[in-house]
């Protein structure tokens, strides 16, 4: 369904769906902006050109979480997390998109996370589509789009006095219920807005044959070269949306076992108890990364683990560029694969 | 495989049966635990094949990722010899019998023994990564079992015949006509009546035949990398050559990312690929 919402009217809705729900809002957190939830004085950041500074990944995986409980004589309680429903407004399409990949990893028969998923059904997601470029992002040249549809509940356009808002599925329709319908005209100009904002994203580097780039060129100088003046920080790995790697610790004091946001870029993460270390330089820890999205993903899933968010751009302390050192592994030798 | 009853990364409550040292230099101890409650000894049996792992918990210190070293057959029971290098190792060297722990599992796909039926299987092993082994070794040998397979051949070494695990079932494995063993040391011993050097020349040596059989190697990575070889050489084809992979484990189901060989988790796809699979995959192990 296709309607129209004032934005002179988005505050008092966004409060309204507090009787019902917890709502999660961008908001203003020292210089950046951070999904948080929505109380009386909040003030929502949506016009920045950009997305917040740590990914809604967040709300869905925290970064600390309790896993386990330990009883006193030894044993062991599954952990209650008490996820109230909630609504998550504003959240980026490469955002969304990323929870969907999330969830080919975190909701599979079988091996199903059960704090993952728990949240994952009691939240609502409401996109905003980005409407002009944003710094650093590259969401078309990995497939995505500023106003991709993956995964949300309902997407609004800016419309400059009004939203155009799209609803995807029922609870994104009850959301906005009171709402009135928009015109043909209005909904042809919004996919207009949306075309433009799709055009004028640049491409980044160039996709066609890059995973078989990456991956016969698994020994190369090449990740020498581009791994040369990382600093092993794992800032690129902790802001990324897709990355989802977590380590498993013991708190003994508070009694419970607990999982922690971890990254392939420190040298203990493969580290084994024998000494023996797998990826024991940022070489290889910087291979792993980038096979990670540009490879591994695909294998497993046939889409490509990087939703071009630009966070890992924007971030690095020192300027290490994931579209640069894709450009540069487009100029590495390879031979076409004739495998199925 | 995810049980209704708790959430996948809540241990199973165990309790030690028996605690043995393995090896006398006492770096090496059995633990034979049993389980509190017999719905979960029910769902573990139900799906428990050898050439598994779990993770054995100890609250406080963490969990540890050990191959199950003892049969179904054998009761209701899961045996795992572990070897003290760190934290939680150490803390389960310190458990006798009685003393309560958690077990998550069993976890991994375990050896293909449908796929083997009516094979000669080659079975080569060396420290402690032989305790899967042990298990496929007492699977297969129990009589229930015997008939689906063909010729039974094993290859074991130790650095010293001190290390040497499950003594009692190894010796009695000499005397049985049913299968052909070779056991190895690294140095030689006054009294030692067996083979003298690395597994993978002793392997070379016996020239087990690759006529309808399949090979299974674990053992530490120098080991197995040059076991693998000799068994090309040999003529048995990447298909038919098995080996178990360890990488450092958290989740064990797949989620926590850490020990991926390219697309594979280690902990959910593998422990267990045959070479063929391997020659697919990045070398990044
Ligand atoms: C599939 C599999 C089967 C295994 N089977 C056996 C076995 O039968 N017997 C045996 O003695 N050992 C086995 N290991 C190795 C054993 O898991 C490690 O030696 C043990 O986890 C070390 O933990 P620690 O806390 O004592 O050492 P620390 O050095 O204190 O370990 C710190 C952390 O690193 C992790 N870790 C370190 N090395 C490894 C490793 N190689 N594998 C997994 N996690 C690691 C542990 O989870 C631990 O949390 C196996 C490993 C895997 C992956
Ligand atoms: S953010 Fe930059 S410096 Fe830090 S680990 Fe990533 S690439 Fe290396
Ligand atoms: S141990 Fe977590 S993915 Fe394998």
């Amino acid at each position: 369904m296709n309607l129209i919402l004032e934005k002179q009217a988005l505050p008092g809705l966004l409060q309204s769906w507090r009787e019902q729900y917890d709502v999660y809002v961008p908001q203003k957190m020292e210089r950046f902006s951070h999904f948080m939830p929505l109380t009386e004085e909040s003030v929502l950041v949506t016009g920045e050109p950009h997305n917040t500074r740590i990914p809604p990944k967040a709300l869905f995986l925290p970064m600390t979480e309790t896993l386990v409980k330990f009883t006193r004589f030894g044993g062991y309680e599954d952990a209650q997390q008490n996820v109230q429903p909630r609504v998550v407004f504003g959240i980026r399409p490469c955002d969304a998109q990323a929870i969907q990949l999330l969830d080919t990893s975190f909701i599979q028969e079988g091996y199903t996370d059960p704090l993952w998923l728990e949240r994952r059904e009691k939240t609502i997601t409401i996109g905003l589509g980005c409407h002009q470029p944003c710094h650093n992002g590259f969401c078309t040249t990995v497939g995505y789009g500023p106003f991709n549809k993956s995964d949300l509940d309902a997407l609004l356009t800016d419309l400059g006095d009004t939203y155009l808002v799209e609803t995807l599925s029922e609870a994104g329709e009850a959301c906005f219920q009171d709402l009135s319908p928009a015109s043909d005209d209005i909904y042809e100009h919004a996919l207009e807005i949306q075309q433009i904002a799709h055009d004028q994203m640049p491409v980044a580097f160039e996709t066609e044959n890059l995973k078989e780039k990456l991956e016969q060129n698994f020994n190369s100088k090449f990740w020498e070269e581009v791994s040369q003046s990382c600093l092993g920080c794992g800032v690129c790995t902790f802001l990324c949306p897709t990355c989802f790697c977590f380590d498993i610790v013991d708190e003994t004091q508070r009694k419970q076992r607990v999982r922690n946001w971890d990254t392939c870029m420190f040298r203990t993460y493969s580290l084994e108890a024998s000494g023996h270390n797998p990826r024991p330089s940022r070489v290889e820890r910087t291979r792993q990364r980038l096979s990670h999205k540009f490879v591994y993903w695909l294998d497993q899933v046939n889409q490509i683990g990087c939703t071009g968010c630009g966070r890992c751009v924007r971030y690095c302390p020192v300027g290490i560029d994931i579209r640069a050192m894709l450009r540069q592994a487009q100029t590495l030798p390879f031979e076409v694969s004739h495998a199925v | 495989m995810q049980s209704e009853a708790r959430s996948p990364y809540t241990p199973i409550p165990m309790h030690v049966l028996h605690a043995y040292y393995e090896s006398t230099d006492r770096s090496l101890k059995t633990l034979e635990l049993s389980f509190d409650h017999a719905a979960d000894s029910q769902a573990f049996f139900q799906v428990f094949n050898p050439g598994q792992f779990c993770l054995l918990s100890v609250a406080g210190k963490g969990e540890s990722a050990l191959g199950v070293a003892s049969a179904a057959w054998e009761g209701d029971f899961v045996r795992f010899t572990a070897q003290n290098v760190g934290s939680v190792t150490s803390a389960l060297h310190a458990l006798k019998a009685g003393d309560a722990l958690g077990m998550r599992g069993p976890m991994g796909n375990g050896f293909p023994l449908d796929d083997w039926k009516s094979k000669n299987l080659v079975i080569i092993g060396g420290g402690c990564a032989f305790s899967t082994l042990y298990a496929l070794t007492k699977h297969v040998h129990h009589e229930d079992h015997r008939g689906d397979y063909g010729k039974l051949t094993l290859v074991y070494g130790t650095r010293t015949s001190g290390l040497c695990m499950y003594k009692h079932d190894i010796a009695a494995w000499h005397e049985d006509e049913d299968m052909e063993i070779h056991q190895a040391i690294d140095v030689p011993e006054d009294n030692w009546l067996h083979h003298v050097g690395y597994v993978p020349d002793v392997v070379r040596q016996v020239a087990p035949s690759p006529v309808n059989a399949v090979a299974v190697v674990c053992g530490p990575p120098i080991m197995t990398k040059f076991t693998l070889p000799a068994l090309v050489d040999l003529g048995f084809s990447p298909e038919n050559i098995f080996t178990s992979l360890e990488k450092r484990m958290k989740c064990g189901i797949g989620k926590c990312g850490r020990c991926n060989l390219g697309p594979k988790y280690i902990c959910k796809d593998g422990p267990v690929f045959s070479l063929a699979e391997l020659n697919a995959l990045p070398a990044d192990l």
